[in-house]
């Protein structure tokens, strides 16, 4: 059986040596000739068939590498490296992806999608990714036009229950002063282009690359397609990576700002909400995204709208669709569509390293945002606020909520946070979507 | 390089985190307003004042049982 294996290897390289010399035979021959050639059809023996069926295998286009010249990074750069190894690799790194997915856990409902995609993307010859490709297609139908994101938003804000927040409207403000993770990052990225050589991001990419600290998947993608495509699949990987992993960087950052006194802190009571201010919620956010901010009127409207059919109580059926099925439709799209970007030619750069390190370091610096302002309001308020609520506001719902709720249960069996960190949480959507805006609005 | 990428984006931060914490200031405003209006004009009914505790009630009830036992054993006496 060996034996048997071994010879059809030999056979194989043999014949991609034989393919390869083919090709550079081909490559005089002038185009025009090469067309009229293809109309007519000639016999051709077994092995000229056979060598010819290699010529159009993934193997052979692995192991003999085409040379082009592409602008990579800004610079020009011979592809075939991209074609040949780069697959390999960018194969192990989808792999890595699905175990993380399965096995940890980690945000399954879309880094599988992505990971399938980018793992359809890497199939040589193919061209999936190509208009006339599956995720081509996908990419153009939604993601290009950054109209997923959108739908993703809706179900969103119909999933949302603003109770919390408006139980204790303060908090908020928790929501905003998390928001420094993006505008914090935007610096770290824009100081690492100026002050080294490995990295060369763009004012538009350091923008797109700091909304990750917004903790946000649509947003993220939303803006990483409206400001630099090019850099999609790495923020996409990097948001839902780093939102899958919450619950392991926030809770030290959230221990090493806080004393023991301030994590025991026990909040009062929520105040029971009338159904009729949750109904008007949404409609005081878009009138003032109307007349503030329009730039986040895309966002912040799909969102409303969402809200408002779930509040209204007369729409369920409309309601549960955006809930369910479709936010789950969308999810599939979404997830193949981005990891159409998980080309090694596009993902394989320094550039992407780069984006790990700043989503990572966006995360931690807007949680700690989150906490000091904990703080600060708990020195100057009337009521009892304890400081863990803030590392809510980061958006990441419902799981940020759910790490402080169990960090706070940790220092003080019974004290029940959920509610209370659900206010800054829900605040941290309504703030990532605004400092979205705000950086669509200076590009534009 | 002719422009300062970190200047610009400190310059972005100032804007950034300025109309955040605008908007969310803002929007807590309205909503402590929105709190206050619904309180003010469509708050829940309060329920009506008892005219009884429940502890008439059950008395009532047993009185009222008793006054229809003692109507049919005057209806229907026996033997």
């Amino acid at each position: 059986m060996k034996r048997i294996l071994l010879a059809l290897v030999a056979s194989w390289i043999a014949l991609s040596v034989m393919v390869s010399a083919q090709e550079t035979a081909h490559e005089t021959v002038p185009s025009a000739q090469t067309a009229l050639a293809e109309k007519a059809f000639e016999s051709k023996s077994i092995p000229q068939l056979m060598g010819d069926f290699f010529g159009t295998t993934g193997l052979n286009a692995i192991v003999n590498p085409k040379h082009e010249m592409h602008t990579i990074g800004g610079k020009q750069v011979d592809i075939a490296w991209y074609e040949s190894w780069g697959r390999v690799i960018m194969f192990v790194i989808v792999f890595l992806l699905f175990y993380l997915a399965i096995a940890k856990g980690f945000e399954p409902l879309l880094l599988l999608p992505i990971a399938f995609g980018g793992l359809l993307a890497n199939i040589p010859i193919a061209n999936m990714t190509g208009d006339h490709g599956m995720l081509g297609i996908i990419y153009n139908m939604g993601i290009a036009n950054e109209f997923f994101p959108l739908l993703i938003f809706m179900g969103v804000g119909a999933m949302t229950d603003f109770g919390p927040l408006l139980s204790h409207p303060k908090t908020a403000l928790l929501g905003a002063a998390a928001q420094f993770g993006i505008f914090g990052s935007l610096v770290g990225a824009a100081a690492l282009s100026q002050y080294t050589d490995m990295f060369h991001y763009t004012l538009k990419q350091c923008a797109s690359i700091s909304i990750i600290g917004g903790a946000d998947g649509p947003t993220s993608i939303f803006i990483a397609s409206a400001l630099s495509p090019e850099l999609l699949g790495a923020i996409a990987v990097a948001a839902y990576s780093y939102m899958a992993l919450v619950p392991v960087i926030q809770p030290p950052i959230m221990r090493a700002l806080t004393t023991k006194e301030e994590r025991q802190i026990v909040m009062t009571t929520t105040r029971k909400v009338h159904h009729l201010e949750k109904l008007i919620f949404p409609l005081v956010v878009v009138m003032m995204i109307a007349l503030i901010l329009p730039d986040a009127a895309p966002l912040m409207g799909a969102f409303a709208f969402g809200n408002f059919a779930k509040e209204s109580g007369v729409v369920d059926r409309l309601s549960g669709e955006m809930q369910n099925s479709l936010i789950n439709i969308v999810t599939i799209f979404l997830g193949l569509g981005v990891g159409s970007k998980l080309q090694a030619d596009k993902f394989l750069v320094p550039e992407t390293l780069g984006i790990m390190v700043i989503g990572l370091v966006a995360f931690g610096v807007g949680t700690a945002a989150g906490v000091l302002m904990g703080k600060l309001m708990n020195a100057f308020s009337k009521e009892p606020i304890n400081p863990l609520i803030g590392a809510a506001g980061v958006s990441a719902v419902p799981m940020a909520a759910r790490v402080v709720s169990k960090v706070g249960s940790e220092e003080k069996p019974g004290n029940i946070l959920l509610m209370h960190a659900m206010g800054p949480n829900v605040a941290g959507v309504i703030g990532s979507a605004v400092a979205a805006g705000v950086l669509l609005s200076i590009f534009k | 390089m002719d422009i300062n990428l970190v200047a610009e984006g400190l310059k972005f931060m100032v804007l950034g985190m300025g109309v955040v914490f605008v908007f969310l200031a803002l929007l807590v405003q309205m909503m402590k307003w929105q709190a206050a209006l619904v309180a003010r004009y469509f708050s829940p009914k309060s329920p009506p004042a008892p005219f009884y505790t429940p502890a008439d009630d059950e008395q009532a009830r047993i009185a009222a049982i008793i006054a229809a036992v003692s109507e049919f054993r005057k209806a229907h006496p026996k033997g």
